[in-house]
């Protein structure tokens, strides 16, 4: 476990490596990212069963990094059950988004010319967020943390050529930044209030007395805020439908193992933070519900492939911080993991199609593609699935903990909501499969092909993977993830069954499926629409996603900007034509003026020193009567 | 003291002094071999600095300053050619050396008369040296001078006049502007010194006598609050405190480009320097009377200075007030008065002077190939220019701070230490990195991604020489930003024997 730490590494270094050197390799270094992240891959497993052997629980390794003043950071690890299963998730996903990515950046017979670059940061990109699972103190969290905000920019904006994709990667970049905003605040006052920025001292002496609980409850909620910002959640999810701008297998990437779960495992590590913080909590759980909801209502009525996956993902998102919020720590890392396998299957298959179809992402112009892509529609169709919560498809399992989470911990009103999200969830996921890949071929997607090997088989193993892994919750050989990954002061649970709810899901979710296929199942699939015709005018406001990104928009041309160009303006004109040149051009006229008294003639200095001598006397003389 | 240490000091400034005078000595039409005396001076001052960082003695007892060496001047009113470094110095020397290199080697792309042009930059590079390792008040403040008025021809002869949509900024407006901004403000700073040498009345500009002294109470408070403000405007207009930093903008766009490195990688840092070594060592009780005001104008320039980048449509005008924005934070660091904001502000110093030469110097080299610094003309620059874009990327993630290079670990150290004295004031702080990465992303999302406008299709990337100059300064930014540490322990030898300043014994609590 201590070696823990090497897991990173190999991503670190082949990113080096490749950024330095690859005009010089073979294939640009492509194949040396891809050894980096198996050998991660492959790290992890001597951690999980070193640990299997030493005692389930949270180890910690510090090592010495710098100190300033009394302030000493390491960059030490934790390694305990959450950091394996995101060991375990990111690593997996990584190889296999690499891999599939040989397939993806090859056009005809060629790789894209940057092909070395995009690996180079892919690796980092792995790296960094394995560095943010295993970072052991809240500085080295936050290092990590933006190491991968940063990533998240360079793939976004991989084809920067694109102005789109410029802009996507800086809102992006900028979006979750304003997140980090509240993150840096937060840290910072814990790392003062507490003196150290060891995560586990500081999550052990928060109810110490002498701790300030004003700057506690502060500094929960702007911790929370930065998880928003790269979680996607509601106000602050509108970076992610554009981050699809990069290519197809970031979007995997970014959806499944890295960047906007960096959101969810941070409230997990910090979770006694947020539990000593019940407003926080609420907080948590009622930012969850609404991002959810507004994510599947959105993922319902757009037309782009991938931007349905990316609302849904969004909503999922919101189900994971719902999770948290009713205090279901183990609910929602299992979602997190569930989802991120099906996701990625889902944005591989995005991908697949976009690959054979000159990168066509409108759902309008597919339909029927499962005769042409056997391997592509059954993927996606499994994921789908498991994301709608079919059982025994593994997002299914995970879904029906958090129900039981929600019910245990919160407001019915939130469980009315959840069951609500459910259906919705069904019913999207219903829709893109039967617009995608039922119906009748179109004409235009005459010469789609199933995509080469290379992508195909990560998909096929996805798929299997999407079928079984829910089983982790079920006591098969041990007693069930319940008890292997428990949150810190919980007691291991083994997986529950609820009769009555596990029935709702289940009917809930196969009803959203049978109203999408009443609306949606139709030979003609021109019926995408079938919505729209219905609800107008909701449809528009959902559509144009509650006209958020237009409000952020305006702010910053109507205020941020006219705000600063009015700054700029106060600068040139009052700080410096008034306040620097009006002292100067004083000066000069003075001295203009003053030449006039210089005027030669005898006369005139003679009365000046008559006048001087004269005040002079003056001033001697009232100074010897006032003694 | 090995023979080495008993006189490097006194070479860093007599280097660049012989320079000149060789340089003076050749023929005007020699430009080659007067590039590569400039640059071959360049590269023995960075070897001659690099060693002074490293045979810097960290773990020797504090409070001592090493590498001393006197001569004595004038005995009868106790001014002595008096040298040497403490953990703050010693990385400024650092720095400088990196700077003048790197600004050596740039400076090759002068055509006309480079000869005087590198005559006037060594003069320049003797003064700042002198500043940083002088511990006589009386030599501190020549040097300080030295340094300043090389920049008024540099500029005025060497620079370029702007027009833009509604206004226009001549270089000689902008030369006279700096120049006579910062002599005014060094009037102050002279007045401070003499008062200082007459009231505590030892007889000496000794800095570390006089130091004494004013610990022994040699110095009233009351005189020592009257000073301090003298000397934080006197120093303060060279770090760009607002409201007195309107020289910096419009004499960086006006200058060549590898005196807007020297400038504002180095030059700015003497102001906050000054501070330090003036301000904080013989003023402490004013230094701590006046501290809260310091932190609210640090903190004015931090956001002022980013939320006016942000309106600015010239590249080095952007680059400029986000200099003003960045040396905020070397004063948000000073004004903390604890020893973690202090480490962070002297770390920030060294950061700020290398990522703000890397700036200029990629601009410098788009405006010498595109004839234009309009950031609403350029773009698309990145497909053809991989060079120019990845360095001005490198140089503006640094200065969003982010992890992995310098500007972070400096930037987190001043945040810690201001909230440790004035939370509101240091979330401002953070707030004002948030806009840095709004300014900076809209720029490279406009200049450097994007379609490419066909008349920009020509344009070369940076040469080779360009590359190197440009290559080394981004490894102390990656060093820095990995391995802090190193820096961190010099710098921490120097702020424990800065008065004034608490040392948070008892931790953070």
């Amino acid at each position: 476990m201590e070696q823990a730490w090497l897991i990173p590494v190999f991503g670190f270094g082949a990113f080096a490596f490749l950024a330095l050197f690859r005009k010089y390799l073979p294939g640009q270094g492509k194949h040396l990212s891809v050894l980096a992240i198996i050998a991660a891959f492959v790290a992890v497993w001597p951690v999980l069963f070193d640990m299997l052997d030493k005692g389930v629980g949270e180890h910690h390794f510090p090592r010495d990094w710098f100190s300033a003043g009394p302030l000493e950071v390491g960059w030490g690890i934790i390694v305990d059950p959450l950091t394996i299963v995101m060991l375990a998730l990111i690593t997996f996903v990584s190889v296999i988004v690499q891999v599939y990515s040989l397939g993806y950046m090859r056009h005809g017979n060629a790789d894209d010319p940057r092909v070395g670059w995009y690996f180079a940061v892919h690796s980092l990109f792995s790296a960094s967020m394995l560095m943010l699972v295993l970072a052991d103190n809240l500085l080295l969290l936050y290092v990590a943390w933006e190491l991968v905000g940063l990533c998240s920019y360079l793939l976004i904006g991989f084809w920067f050529e694109r102005r789109s994709a410029a802009e996507a990667a800086k809102k992006a970049f900028v979006t979750t930044r304003i997140g980090d905003v509240g993150l840096l605040i937060g840290v910072v006052l814990l790392i003062v209030e507490f003196g150290t920025v060891d995560v586990i001292e500081i999550m052990n002496s928060l109810g110490d007395p002498g701790v300030n609980q004003a700057v506690v409850t502060a500094s929960a909620f702007l911790v929370f805020f930065g998880a928003m910002g790269k979680s996607a959640q509601f106000p602050l999810h509108v970076w992610l439908p554009d981050a699809m701008e990069g290519p197809t297998p970031v979007s995997a990437l970014i959806h499944a193992a890295t960047m906007v779960t960096a959101g969810v495992f941070l409230v997990a590590r910090l979770f006694p933070l947020f539990d000593a913080v019940e407003s926080a909590q609420l907080a948590i759980a009622a930012i969850g519900i609404v991002t959810a909801l507004m994510g599947a209502a959105m993922a319902l009525v757009m037309t782009d492939l991938k931007r349905i996956l990316a609302y849904s993902t969004m909503s999922h998102l919101g189900f994971m911080m719902l999770a948290l919020g009713a205090g279901g720590y183990t609910a929602a890392i299992f979602h997190l993991l569930m989802h991120g396998v099906a996701k990625a299957m889902l944005f591989l298959s995005a991908g697949s199609i976009m690959h054979a179809a000159h990168d066509e992402t409108d759902i309008r112009k597919m339909g029927g593609l499962r005769k042409r892509m056997p391997v592509t529609s059954a993927a996606f169709t499994v994921g789908a699935l498991a994301l709608a919560g079919i059982p025994p498809l593994n997002a299914f399992w995970s879904k029906d903990e958090i129900l039981l989470a929600v019910a245990g911990g919160l407001n019915p009103v939130f469980v009315v909501l959840f069951l609500v999200a459910i259906v919705l969830s069904a019913l999207y996921m219903g829709r893109a499969v039967l617009v995608v890949f039922f119906g009748k071929l179109k004409p235009e997607n005459d010469g789609v092909h199933e995509s080469p090997r290379i992508m195909a088989w990560p998909l096929a193993l996805l798929a299997v993977l999407a079928v079984v892994t829910g089983f982790i919750a079920l006591p098969i050989g041990y007693e069930g993830i319940g008890t292997f990954l428990v949150a810190p002061g919980d007691k291991p649970h083994a997986f529950e069954v609820v009769p009555v709810w596990l029935v709702a899901s289940v009917v809930l979710a196969l009803g959203g499926l049978a109203l999408a296929y009443a609306l949606y199942g139709d030979e003609d699939t021109s019926r995408v629409d079938a919505l729209r015709e219905r609800f107008a005018r909701a449809h528009d406001v959902v559509a144009n996603r509650f006209y958020m990104d237009h409000a952020y928009q305006w702010t910053i041309d109507r205020v941020v900007l006219r705000v600063s160009a009015f700054l700029a303006l106060f600068d040139r004109k009052v700080v410096n034509d008034v306040g620097v040149n009006g002292p100067g051009l004083s000066a000069v006229e003075a001295g203009r003026r003053l030449r006039y008294h210089v005027t030669g003639l005898f006369a005139d200095y003679g009365l000046g020193i008559v006048v001087g001598v004269a005040i002079l006397g003056a001033l001697l003389w009232i100074r010897s009567v006032t003694g | 003291m090995s023979f080495a240490e008993r006189h490097i000091l006194e070479w860093l400034i007599y280097l660049p002094m012989l320079t000149a005078v060789v340089l003076v000595a050749l023929p005007a039409a020699w430009r080659l071999a007067a590039r590569w005396v400039g640059v071959g001076s360049g590269a023995l001052l960075m070897i001659g600095s690099a060693w002074v960082f490293i045979a810097f003695d960290y773990s020797a007892g504090a409070d001592t300053f090493q590498m001393i060496k006197v001569y004595t001047w004038l005995e009868s009113v106790g001014i002595d050619f008096r040298l040497g470094v403490d953990g703050i110095a010693a990385p400024m020397v650092l720095l400088t050396g990196i700077v003048a290199l790197t600004g050596s080697v740039i400076a090759a792309n002068v055509d006309r008369d480079a000869k005087n042009y590198y005559i006037l930059l060594f003069v320049l590079i003797a003064g700042v040296y002198g500043t940083f390792v002088s511990i006589d008040l009386f030599f501190f403040f020549f040097f300080y001078e030295l340094a300043i008025v090389p920049m008024f021809l540099l500029i005025a002869v060497w620079g370029s006049s702007s027009t833009f949509a509604d206004f226009a900024r001549t270089k000689e407006y902008g030369a006279l502007k700096l120049v006579l901004m910062i002599v005014a403000a060094s009037v102050l700073v002279w007045i401070g010194i003499i008062a200082i040498y007459v009231w505590v009345d030892i007889g000496t500009f000794d800095i570390l006598r006089l130091r004494d002294a004013v610990q022994d109470g040699g110095l009233s408070s009351g005189a020592q609050k009257t000073l301090f403000p003298l000397v934080m405007v006197g120093f303060g207009l060279l770090a760009g405190l607002w409201p007195f930093h309107t020289w910096s903008p419009d004499g960086h766009v006006a200058a060549p480009t590898s005196v807007s490195m020297l400038h504002a990688g180095v030059l700015m840092k003497l102001g906050a320097f000054g501070i330090i070594r003036v301000g904080m060592t013989l003023l402490p009780e004013g230094m701590e009377a006046w501290a809260l005001v310091l932190f609210i104008l640090g903190t004015v320039n931090v956001v002022y200075g980013a939320v006016s980048a942000m309106a600015q449509t010239d590249l080095k005008y952007v680059v400029g007030y986000s200099s003003v924005s960045h040396m905020g934070y070397v004063i948000m660091g000073i004004a903390t008065l604890n020893s973690i904001g202090l480490t962070g502000a002297t770390l920030q110093m060294f950061s700020h002077g290398i990522m703000t030469a890397l700036f200029f110097a990629v601009v410098g080299a788009i405006y010498e190939r595109a004839h234009t610094r309009d950031t609403l003309i350029l773009n698309g620059l990145a497909s053809k220019m991989g060079w120019t874009t990845a360095f001005f990327v490198i140089a503006g993630l640094t200065s969003l701070g982010l992890p992995g290079l310098s500007g972070f670990i400096a930037e987190v150290l001043v945040f810690i230490g201001a909230f440790h004295e004035q939370p509101i004031l240091g979330a401002l702080g953070i707030l004002g990195a948030a806009l840095t990465a709004v300014y900076i992303l809209r720029l490279v999302a406009r200049v450097f991604f994007g379609q490419r406008d066909p008349q920009w299709d020509d344009l070369p990337d940076l040469t080779p020489r360009e590359i190197a100059a440009a290559g080394a300064l981004v490894v102390p930014l990656v060093l820095v930003g990995i391995w802090p540490a190193p820096f961190l322990d010099v710098i921490r030898h120097g702020v424990d024997a800065l008065p004034g300043v608490d040392a948070l014994v008892g931790g953070l609590l």
